[in-house]
């Protein structure tokens, strides 16, 4: 389990990213990111086993 | 379509008239339906006047001589603003065509005009902040949805102000429209169409496909837009059907598989009585019918927003940091999430992705279709950020792309076509997915149902 994700910790990720956010924007954004990394831990959990990535995508 | 360009290889009409028609229905009722971005009417009126000077002379330009269509404004035209629905692109002229506008206009097809869509790709309601929101044709009174991205071109399928247009379909983009406006549309298996000179939201999920009023025509804009180009790595070198030769009439003989688990089951009422109807008139025509569950299709969800956001944000990255006021609010935040996305829930999400299409093609190796409601609800209002199903209020945005990111996420072909409406008189889109590079089985079905039943044949109630 992944420790919650905060306004500030959420502005220091985005900063180092690059990118230069309000403090309006930022709360804005944490339910989105946040809802993002719930599907992936719940994705991970799915996926036991050894299964490879579709990097190359159907090519025939 | 396939009816236009018959009449104009027979000359029994006028390339020119049909084009200044369409002009003059765009100039009637665009206005309210902002379906176009940008109308071509000093382009397609020359095209046209060339299309009529060649088959006065009998000359043949192509199957689709004289037909005039629609791109959603994402297509590279050469010299021609493509913006992609943005202010970002808001006067960008590329300096070639897409491949598939080449190949259309190859087919002798004249391109009316750039349509409508969500900024970028980047929305399944198909509204936008900077061009107008498309209006669907279907409610006269309330301003509602068309569906998107492809939104500006369901618009003007719908409302007859281009036969047949070009959309993308990344989580439904086509086929939602297709179901939200009554018309159909195809999302053809990844790889079978090119998507050099399209403008990406994300390349792994990305599909070209048609959108016309049934199922024939869209087998003739497939025909004429399919196969390898070496300017798209992802496009197969597997021969091209006789897609319009596939629309045998009959599904006699054929297995249909009805996904009632994940789809039907979470459907408003309208949805599953319109498609259990479809499914009883396809078996009525001699098709079986078989009960099928995919369990892996939990996954989609997860596997889409982690690669479609990182894709995107990849793509953006530049403008996002540079230029961020000039994206809407919707598509700005959406985008900037992308950049939280990890290398590792990316890669799990292209595994994710194995998991599904492995299941889908174990289930296609023992039916021929599979078959689903398009979308759980119909048109909503353009400002509703809920809608009810079965007394329980959904998020309008996931809930419109839950039954088509699975074939995005797998890269099945899955084509959308009306199956009935609503008690308020909104179309209703049945689903059918098929195996991959196996479009023409997908067609034939649609066109059988078709030919069996009008709900393609409805127009909505405009004035014009």
């Amino acid at each position: 389990m992944e420790p919650p994700l905060t306004i500030d910790t959420l502005r220091t990720l985005a900063t180092l990213r690059g990118l230069e956010l309000t403090d309006e924007e930022l709360a804005g954004l944490l339910p989105v990111v946040q809802a993002g990394r719930s599907m992936a831990e719940s994705l991970r959990g799915a996926l036991a086993g050894d299964v490879e990535p579709a990097s190359q995508y159907r090519i025939m | 379509m396939v009816e236009l360009a018959r009449l104009i290889r027979a000359r029994e009409v006028s390339p020119v008239e049909v084009v200044q028609a369409h002009l003059d229905r765009i100039a009637s009722l665009d206005g309210t339906l902002r379906s176009y971005i940008t109308v071509m009417s000093d382009s397609a009126l020359p095209a046209a006047k060339a299309a009529e000077a060649a088959a006065t002379s009998g000359e043949t330009l192509g199957p689709l001589h004289g037909v005039p269509v629609g791109l959603k404004d994402l297509y590279c035209t050469k010299g021609v603003k493509t913006t992609g629905g943005s202010r970002i692109l808001s006067d960008w002229a590329p300096p070639e065509d897409a491949t598939v506008v080449s190949r259309l206009a190859g087919a002798g097809a004249v391109v009316l005009g750039k349509l409508n869509m969500h900024e970028f790709a980047y929305g399944p309601e198909g509204v936008n902040p900077h061009y107008g929101s498309p209006r669907n044709p279907w409610d006269a009174v309330t301003h509602r949805i068309c569906g998107g991205s492809s939104s500006g071109s369901g618009a003007a399928v719908a409302a007859g102000l281009c036969p047949g247009a070009l959309g993308s379909d990344t989580g439904g983009s086509i086929r939602i429209p297709a179901s939200l406006c009554g018309i159909s549309g195809l999302k053809p298996t990844y790889g079978r169409v090119s998507r050099a000179g399209v403008l990406p939201l994300a390349w792994s999920f990305d599909h070209v496909g048609p959108m016309c009023r049934t199922a024939a025509d869209c087998a003739l804009m497939l025909g004429a837009m399919a196969g390898y180009d070496p300017r798209d790595p992802t496009t197969s070198v597997l021969p091209v059907p006789d897609y319009l030769a596939a629309l045998t009439g009959t599904v006699k003989g054929l297995r249909i598989g009805v996904l009632r688990p994940f789809f039907m089951e979470s459907a408003a009422a309208a949805q599953r009585r319109a498609v259990e109807q479809a499914v009883k008139t396809l078996e009525g025509l001699g098709a079986s019918v078989h009960e099928v569950n995919l369990d892996t299709v939990e996954l989609a969800a997860g596997a889409s927003s982690a690669v479609i956001a990182a894709e995107a944000y990849a793509y953006h990255e530049a403008w996002i940091k540079k230029r961020p006021q000039e994206y809407g609010a919707d598509v700005r935040e959406r985008l900037r999430a992308g950049a939280f996305v990890s290398g590792a829930d990316y890669v799990n999400g292209q595994r994710a992705r194995v998991l599904m299409r492995n299941e889908v093609d174990a289930v296609l190796a023992r039916l021929d279709v599979l078959a689903a409601p398009t979308t759980p609800i119909s048109a909503t209002p353009v400002d509703a950020g809920e809608v009810e199903i079965g007394g329980e209020k959904q998020p309008v945005r996931p809930t419109l792309i839950r039954f088509t990111r699975p074939f995005n996420a797998t890269g099945h072909p899955a084509a959308s076509i009306p199956c009935g409406f609503t008690a308020e008189g909104l179309p209703i889109g049945l689903q059918i997915v098929g195996r991959p590079f196996d479009e023409a089985t997908v067609l034939r079905v649609a066109d059988a149902y078709q030919r069996a039943t009008d709900w393609h044949a409805r127009r909505p109630p405009l004035s014009g």
